[in-house]
């Protein structure tokens, strides 16, 4: 109850400086606006020379897609500027502040900014899947719906953990640049259907990196004919990212110098 | 501003951007590979799922190829970008000392943009020699000399306009608190409607015939093209006149925002 207390309170802070830079407000509305044209731009235009991709109709790919957009703008808004300023933090030396708080450190580094301005995308995100989901041909029913929604969630957080176990070593490092290129690198695969990842380059980002298993997994289990597969690679994936990452945080907060640079 | 001056500031640049090389090495190579291999994967199940060899006058290695040019090209054309080096510099009163230096500032800018160019051309070069190398010629690819020249003339043109449309949105940082967001949407259109995700030949016939008469072909499309021998000269000659008067129309805008937006700077740094 004391977190949820405090979610709420970081909650309404970020709205009220949202309101203070309402420019800036617009202009990150508008980019991902333009964001999600673009993605949909380039699949609408691949089927124009194409009946299908791999099996996957155009329908399918649009609720794909509109899933992107929720786990893309639900992390922007919950994590993303959290995991920006997490690595200038320890180079400061500004962890100290909060590794002294009454609360888990990671819980509070995570989910201390709420982006308000990227919320409205969020917003936005679900109203294109929900459109999309209500153009598909098939009847989903309303359990495997409820059930989509929350493997959305679970990713969610896996898509939190591997940003943050990507940004770890910038304790050791000290230079996260680097680091942080190559997660949104890695994360473009996400942004794509997992069927079109063959051989080792599937291994690779559905057991090793899985950043094919977060938008395309949830969508299998609603899509294809079984729903337990998937949800229980999501569920054992999730369970063994923040397994590494509960580990791994407290050998870096063993190895955090507190010295600022 | 007098070219010595400008060849002095673009040394400095260029001796700055490879300052720090190992870091630079490693975070262009991981994003070069992973750009690229998410491209390989797309283009090979497109292919797969048509069930051709060919989609409009593009073959598979055809188009695998085109995508390490216009990745490897598209980090030339834009520079810098996101940078925002001018954004900060009016943020945090940076711009001062530029009102007092006896040359303008945006060709000042530019020839430090002109700086950063070197890795991302080595880059192009030694990357593009490795996917020959490793792959060989494609049949539908020809690099001939007007191709290699023409791409180089379509590249300078493209650069010299994507820093021209770039400009004025950053000056915006006159007025607002943070411009970044207009930077990354233009690097979203530019990278869509210049034909760095999927060749403009794919487009719909109506899309295309617009985008002729667009600044963005010549950024990504026009380059890569030309560079494998996909563009005859008539058509090239016809993008370069298009992107020229481009550059006029846009160079115009940045100057009245540029005279707009100095009334309003203060001077002062946050």
């Amino acid at each position: 109850m004391r977190y949820v207390r405090l979610y709420i309170a970081f909650v309404r802070f970020a709205f009220m400086r949202a309101m203070e830079f309402r420019l800036d407000f617009f202009f990150r509305f508008g980019m991902d606006v333009i964001w999600y044209a673009y993605q949909l731009a380039f699949f609408e235009i691949l089927f124009l020379r194409t009946p299908t991709l791999l099996g996957m109709t155009p329908a399918d790919v649009r609720v794909f897609i509109g899933a992107v957009f929720v786990m893309d703008a639900f992390h922007m808004t919950v994590f993303a500027t959290n995991m920006w300023w997490f690595p200038i933090q320890v180079n400061r030396g500004d962890l100290d502040f909060h590794l002294v708080r009454p609360v888990s450190s990671l819980f509070f580094l995570s989910v201390r900014e709420f982006a308000a301005n990227s919320f409205f995308n969020l917003v936005l995100a679900i109203g294109v899947l929900v459109w999309m989901i209500s153009a598909h041909p098939a009847d989903f029913g309303a359990v495997r719906l409820a059930g989509f929604v929350g493997l959305l969630l679970v990713c969610s957080l896996l898509h939190h953990a591997l940003n943050v176990l990507f940004l770890l070593p910038v304790i050791w490092m000290h230079n996260a640049a680097g680091l942080r290129d190559l997660f949104m690198g890695l994360g473009q695969y996400m942004a794509r259907p997992d069927v079109i990842y063959r051989g080792w380059v599937r291994r690779l980002f559905t057991v090793v990196l899985p950043f094919a298993v977060l938008v395309s997994f949830p969508v299998r289990a609603l899509l294809g004919p079984d729903f337990l597969g998937p949800a229980l690679q999501i569920l054992a994936t999730t369970a063994v990212a923040y397994g590494i990452l509960a580990v791994a945080w407290r050998f870096a907060l063993r190895a955090y110098s507190s010295a600022s640079s | 501003m007098r070219p010595r001056l400008f060849l002095a500031v673009t040394a400095q640049q260029v001796r700055r951007s490879m300052a720090y090389r190992v870091d630079f090495w490693i975070s262009s190579t991981a994003g070069f590979v992973t750009t690229f291999g998410l491209a390989w994967c797309v283009w090979t199940a497109v292919f797969a799922s048509a069930g051709s060899n060919e989609i409009r006058g593009w073959t598979l290695d055809g188009m695998l190829l085109y995508m390490v040019v216009v990745v490897l090209l598209g980090r030339v054309v834009r520079g810098g970008d996101i940078d925002m080096t001018i954004s900060n510099e009016i943020y945090q009163g940076g711009l001062n000392r530029y009102l007092v230096f006896p040359v303008s500032y945006q060709p000042f800018k530019y020839a430090q943009a002109v700086g950063t160019l070197l890795p991302a051309l080595v880059q192009l070069a030694l990357f593009c020699a490795i996917f020959l190398l490793v792959v060989g010629r494609p049949a539908d690819i020809a690099i001939t000399p007007f191709g290699v020249l023409g791409a180089i003339a379509a590249m300078a043109v493209g650069h010299v306009l994507y820093f021209l449309l770039g400009y004025p949105l950053e000056l915006v940082a006159f007025w607002a608190d943070n411009v970044w967001s207009l930077a990354v949407t233009l690097r979203f259109v530019t990278t869509l409607l210049g034909g760095m995700m999927i060749p403009l030949a794919l487009f719909p016939g109506w899309a295309q015939d617009v985008l002729a008469f667009t600044p963005f072909p010549i950024l990504y499309a026009v380059p890569a093209e030309t560079l494998l021998g996909r563009m005859d000269p008539a058509l090239w000659a016809r993008h370069m006149v298009v992107a020229l008067v481009w550059c006029v129309i846009v160079q115009r805008i940045g100057t009245w925002v540029w005279r707009r937006g100095s009334l309003q700077y203060s001077g002062v740094g946050m």
